[in-house]
C-alpha cells in the first residue's frame, strides 16, 4: 500500500479501477496522490485484493472480497479518529460501497454492465471464430455440473464467474445511497456530472500513461472539494 | 442525415480513433469516408476495437449490440459514421 501525505487531518482511500485498467491508470493515480500531498492532504493507494502485490489471486474474488479489501485498507484512518473519504477512478467507483466513508469523490466511473461488456469484447476478439453467446457466455457448459465453474480467461487474467456476475448488476454508490457523491467526468464524456474537464481517457490507451496536468486539476477538485465536507 | 447530427458523430469519431488508437491529429483530421480501417489501420487490432466500440458508445450515448458488430462497419471510416448514424437516429 502506498501513503503520500501528512500524518492528520482527513484521510482519502484511492481505488483503482477493476483488471487491466488498474495498470494503465496506476501512475495516474499516484501523479493524484501526490498532488493532494502538495495539497496538505493525506492519500493511500491499496493494492486489492486480485491486483497488483495482493497475494490474493483475482480468480478467487467475488466483488465483495475486493471492496472488503478496500474496507480494510480503511480501517487505520477508523482507528486514528481521521476523517476518510473514498476517491475512486472509473470501475474502482465499484468498490467503496463496503467501506465507511465520509463521502465518495468518482472520476469517470463505470458502471459493472459497462465493465462486463467490454470483457465480451475482449474475450470475443481473442477468439474471433467462436461466437460468445448472449448472457451465458462466461459459464463453461462442459464444465461437470457438480464442480464449481471454472474461471475465465481473458486478456491474461482469470476471473471467476461469481465476478462477472457481480458486475451484470453492480452500479457505483449514488447520493440516494447516502452522504456526499461527487462525479468528475472529461469533456468527451456526456453522461451527468458535477463537473467535466479536459483530459486524456488514459484507460483506453494500450500502454500506461499520464496526465500530470489533469492529475493536477483532479487534485484541486477533490481537495475543494473536502474542504467543503468538511465545512 | 441532417448535417448537424453528421458534424457531431464526425467529430466525435475522429476525436475517438484518434484518443484510442494514439493517432497524430493529422492522420485523424485526414480520415475519409474511403480510408479503410480495420485490417488497414495497424493500430486498430481485434483488441483495440473493443475499447473503440465501448468509448463510442460512452461519448455518443448509444449502445451497440455484439450482434451488429461485424467486419463490414469497420470496413472503412464512412462505414463507421454510417452504422452509428443509424444508431443515434433511434
Amino acid at each position: 500500500m502506498l501513503r503520500f501525505g501528512p500524518d492528520q487531518g482527513p484521510l482519502v482511500a484511492v481505488a483503482l479501477p477493476l483488471f487491466e485498467d488498474a495498470n494503465r491508470v496506476r501512475g495516474f493515480a499516484v501523479a493524484i496522490c501526490r498532488a493532494l500531498a502538495a495539497r496538505g492532504v493525506a492519500t493511500v493507494l491499496p493494492d486489492l485484493p486480485g491486483q497488483g502485490e495482493s497475494l490474493v489471486p483475482l480468480e478467487n474474488c467475488g466483488i465483495l472480497d475486493i471492496a472488503d479489501g478496500f474496507d480494510c485498507a480503511t480501517k487505520e484512518a477508523w482507528n486514528a479518529n481521521r476523517r476518510l473519504y473514498g476517491v475512486a477512478l472509473r470501475s474502482g467507483a465499484l468498490l467503496d460501497k463496503l467501506a465507511l466513508l465520509d463521502g465518495r469523490w468518482h472520476f469517470a466511473p463505470q458502471d459493472g454492465p459497462s465493465v462486463l461488456r467490454d470483457l465480451k469484447r475482449i474475450k470475443q476478439a481473442s477468439q474471433p471464430h467462436i461466437r460468445l453467446s448472449d448472457a451465458d457466455w462466461y459459464f463453461d457448459l462442459q464444465a461437470p455440473a457438480d464442480h464449481p465453474d471454472p474461471p475465465v480467461e481473458i486478456a491474461g487474467n482469470l476471473i471467476s464467474t461469481a465476478l462477472l456476475t457481480d458486475l451484470s448488476v453492480y452500479a457505483p454508490w449514488t447520493p440516494a445511497d447516502g452522504g456526499p457523491v461527487r462525479i468528475v467526468r472529461l469533456d468527451s464524456d456526456p453522461a451527468p456530472a458535477d463537473r467535466h474537464v479536459p483530459g486524456t481517457a488514459l484507460w483506453r490507451r494500450a500502454e500506461p500513461g499520464n496526465d500530470v496536468t489533469l492529475a493536477r486539476l483532479l487534485a484541486d477538485d477533490i481537495a475543494d472539494w473536502i474542504a467543503t465536507c468538511e465545512r | 442525415m441532417i448535417s448537424e447530427d453528421y458534424d457531431r458523430i464526425d467529430a466525435t469519431l475522429r476525436s475517438t480513433l484518434r484518443d484510442v488508437l494514439g493517432l497524430s491529429e493529422t492522420r485523424a483530421a485526414a480520415l475519409d469516408a474511403d480510408t479503410p480501417l480495420f485490417g488497414a489501420m495497424p493500430e486498430l487490432d481485434s483488441m483495440a476495437v473493443a475499447g473503440l466500440l465501448t468509448e463510442i458508445e460512452e461519448r455518443l450515448g448509444i449502445l451497440i449490440e455484439d450482434d451488429e458488430i461485424d467486419g463490414e462497419m469497420l470496413e472503412s471510416y464512412g462505414a463507421l459514421v454510417r452504422f452509428v448514424a443509424t444508431k443515434t437516429r433511434r
